[in-house]
């Protein structure tokens, strides 16, 4: 009698603490999309000690590799939607629809942060016969189907912006040699087996700067501190404003349903995480614009970036499937 | 000065030297338990060490490296499981000398070798990492696709017994290394439509299940079997042993550099071309390779420990990781504030004398702790089966879960365990169908990264192996090395010895 009473005694104990527990009450889960070593393994990495410190909490992160990402994305969506499993990711998801990846994006999910954005740069390599995007445009008209650019497959960075100069100069006739990712791909750069490659300024950076890659035009509507010296594309074609600025970006995702207190916590840790000097310094030192923007800011911001990204690819003809299937929009309509 | 300086930073600071020798221990039992990568390892201490100095960072990650590159070739001798992939070819001849009690022997050899591979390694990029990255940008596409070919070739060294049945193994291994979305298109490939099968199928499960579960069941039938009593008396081995071993462990080694400095192609390829180089160069073995011969432990350990010193000539001068480990290494580099990349050697050399320190640190502990311990190892392979079986499959159950935290990894282990189980027992042999899943994708994405830059053109791509020496070179030797392998040449040598013979 005395056992069953004092046993009754401590579950209530427990299920009052457990209902009074503050989030978090266990290690989170963060699932972060790309490999190790990788440019968003990097990023994510560098935030989670301060976001922890925020958050008086413990992040345990992992690497769930595959599919393009999407693997960890159906991971995650199919975890229970208690704060304890955040997605880690970056842009891909948002083509998995029209790619044929896969039947779910970011709508499946919580924007806590969206953290950054990357800008591409057009670079060649160092023994190019051209010095900047207008040369290397009357190379390409003078030498068609011979100039190699460095691709990173349909969807990847390099694909959308080799569609843009498609859309914006009307006809590209250059072969899309594939790499594994811009690090491989810029290797090849430098050993001339592609002749120009769509990069991520932070990637490039280095290697402009000690001559091994040759900096061809920025693709932002206007310069960037890191190369003062570096024309943007729109100085030399404005018909590029259509569809600039336009970049990667880093984020961090929780399932649908999550409570709002908690997303509030979580939006809230990773948001003071942005605004870390150390992690400012990190992301400026690889041309990442910080965002930090979360709620309904962010989802704007991915509809935007979705809208676009997905019909020029439609235009450019890498597309599986139409985005109108899925409802996304043509920008602007 | 500076530089010596700079070299010695690791010795100078105790706090460093501790952490390089507490890195190398950690790394040479990570290294043995098969799964449980040096990758991984050091991706966890990113964010463990992440509030740390760089250097403390840095000296950990080169310890468990250089530690763990070693440590896979322990399982490899004394239970036939290699460690890690580098460690593949040490189990051909490492294995049969611990079935003959010859345990201690083999890993003293291996550790030495080790040793001395991972001093070449070192020493090419303290000396001549410029220059050697600047060779390794060379490779094109086709080569590096040439390169895969070589490697297939040496099927014929990895099948003991039919090459028929060995060259069924390898085309087995490049099908399965092609199974799920091919990274250049998306497109799927051998998926039947399944999702399970979309993220292709993981190449350490593979590894894990054919050696590691295979054995095991393998052990089943002997089960009653008094375990062989391992004779420990000469570890270390003898300096005769070593100098007759010393030309050798020089080619081997070179080898290791050259492809460890190879972005793409690590410790894994490299051990197995030594492997096969040590078969074709060495005349009289003092027993046949596959049957505990010492040069078939000393080409692979030499070369996959050189190849850790080769992965850091293209992370040192261009940023650009020669393998796995050394990209996150990269990524370390940039979370504490410096930036990887051709301008970091004038920026900050210390920081690459430093490395270099490390790594020297590095290999002498590994020489420490590998040469002790030894008497506690091999008692590994004296337990009753009835301890050590169910210890193997529980290790390949928790190696396979770990390197992607995946249940479906798990399964892929066991299904491929039975089925390498099969395939032992009807004379298949087991190393081509890891080789070729190692270079499944080497070949396949180059091949057509090639063809792609030729514009799909094939008289054009045999235009650039023409013109291009580097590529000739290698074709050249692919061609050698097939003629070498079948009929025809065996009786064109027969008929120019014999001919010899006649004058005499």
């Amino acid at each position: 009698m005395t056992r069953a009473f004092l046993g009754a005694l401590g579950a209530l104990a427990l299920t009052a603490t457990a209902a009074m527990a503050e989030y978090p009450d266990k290690e989170i889960q963060g699932i972060i999309q790309w490999g190790a070593g990788g440019s968003t393994d990097t990023v994510m990495r560098a935030i989670t000690p301060h976001v922890e410190e925020v958050l008086g909490g413990t992040i345990v992160l992992q690497n769930m590799t595959g599919a393009v990402g999407a693997i960890a994305l159906n991971h995650v969506a199919g975890a229970e939607a208690d704060g304890y499993t955040l997605l880690m990711g970056a842009e891909n998801p948002m083509l998995y629809k029209i790619m044929g990846l896969g039947d779910k994006d970011y709508g499946e999910f919580i924007p806590l942060s969206i953290l950054a954005r990357g800008t591409p740069i057009l670079v060649a390599g160092p023994d190019a016969p051209f010095d900047d995007y207008a040369g290397m445009m009357e190379h390409i008209r003078a030498n068609p189907g011979e100039v190699r650019f460095g691709s990173t497959g349909p969807g990847g960075l390099p694909s959308v912006v080799t569609a843009m100069i498609d859309a914006v100069e009307g006809g590209l006739d250059v072969i899309a040699v594939p790499y594994d990712g811009d690090g491989p791909a810029l290797t090849a750069l430098q050993g001339g087996a592609v002749d120009v490659m769509p990069a991520v300024l932070g990637v490039a950076i280095e290697g402009i700067r000690a001559g091994k890659i040759k900096p061809l035009a920025i693709f932002d509507v206007a310069g960037h501190d890191k190369l003062p010296d570096t024309p943007h594309i729109t100085e030399f074609n404005a018909a590029y404003e259509t569809y600039l600025p336009w970049g990667p970006f880093f984020g961090v995702f929780a399932p649908n349903g999550t409570p709002d207190d908690v997303v509030a916590k979580l939006s809230e840790a990773f948001a003071a995480g942005v605004q870390n000097a150390d992690f400012g310094k990190l992301m400026e030192d690889r041309g990442f614009t910080l965002m930090g923007i979360s709620g309904d800011e962010a989802r704007a911001f991915l509809t935007k970036w979705q809208q676009g990204t997905a019909w020029l690819l439609q235009d450019a003809g890498h597309t599986k499937a139409s985005p109108e299937e899925f409802g996304i929009a043509r920008p602007g309509e | 000065m500076s530089v010596l300086a700079d070299v010695l930073t690791v010795v100078t600071q105790p706090q460093l030297l501790l952490l390089v020798g507490l890195g190398t221990f950690a790394g040479v039992y990570v290294g043995a338990i098969p799964g449980l990568s040096v990758t991984m390892a050091v991706s966890i201490l990113i964010s463990f060490t992440f509030s740390w100095d760089v250097y403390p960072a840095i000296s950990l990650m080169i310890g468990i490296y250089m530690g763990g590159v070693y440590g896979g070739s322990r399982t490899a001798i004394l239970l036939n499981i290699p460690g890690a992939p580098s460690a593949i070819a040490t189990a051909l001849d490492g294995y049969p000398m611990a079935l003959r009690g010859e345990a201690g022997t083999a890993i003293g050899v291996t550790t030495v070798m080790s040793f001395i591979g991972g001093f070449i390694g070192i020493g090419v990029l303290a000396l001549a990492a410029p220059l050697v990255s600047d060779f390794a940008l060379r490779f094109q596409p086709r080569d590096y696709m040439l390169l895969a070919v070589l490697g297939i070739l040496l099927v014929g060294s990895l099948s003991q017994g039919s090459l028929l049945k060995g060259i069924f193994a390898g085309a087995l291994g490049i099908a399965i290394g092609a199974v799920g979305r091919d990274p250049l298109t998306f497109a799927e490939r051998f998926t039947f439509d399944f999702q399970i099968l979309e993220g292709g199928i993981s190449f350490i499960a593979v590894m894990i299940g054919m050696f590691g579960v295979s054995e095991a069941l393998g052990q089943l039938h002997h089960v009653d079997k008094d375990a062989v009593r391992q004779k420990i008396s000469r570890i270390v081995p003898s300096l005769s042993t070593v100098r007759k071993h010393l030309p050798l462990s020089l080619q081997t080694s070179s080898i290791g550099v050259v492809i460890g400095a190879l972005p793409g192609t690590g410790g894994d390829i490299a051990a197995l071309m030594a492997y096969d180089h040590a078969k074709r160069v060495t005349k009289n073995p003092e027993r046949p390779f596959g049957e505990g011969a010492m040069e078939g432990l000393v080409a692979p350990e030499t070369a996959n420990n050189a190849a850790v010193g080769g992965a850091f000539i293209p992370m040192m001068t261009l940023g650009i990781p020669g393998d796995a480990v050394t990209a996150i290494m990269i990524g370390a580099l940039f979370i504490h504030g410096l930036n990887p990349g051709p301008m970091l050697m004038i920026d900050q050399p210390d920081m690459f004398w430093f490395i270099v320190g490390a790594l020297v640190m590095a290999n002498c502990f590994m020489l420490l702790f590998g040469l002790t311990g030894i008497r506690l190892f091999t008692r590994i392979v004296e337990m009753p089966r009835s301890v050590l079986i169910p210890m193997i499959m529980l290790l390949s159950i928790v190696g396979a879960y770990a390197v992607n935290n995946s249940v479906t990894d798990v399964y892929w282990m066991l299904g491929f365990g039975v089925f390498g189980y099969f395939m032992r027992h009807y004379g298949y042999p087991l190393g081509p169908v890891i080789l070729g899943v190692i270079l499944s994708r080497l070949l396949d994405d180059n091949w057509r990264r090639a063809i792609i830059s030729e514009r799909e053109d094939l008289g054009r791509f045999f235009e650039g192996i023409v013109t291009s020496p580097l590529s000739l070179v290698l074709f050249v030797s692919v061609i050698l090395i097939f003629v070498s392998q079948t009929p025809v040449w065996a009786k064109a040598k027969a008929r120019v010895f014999g001919r010899k013979g006649e004058q005499q």
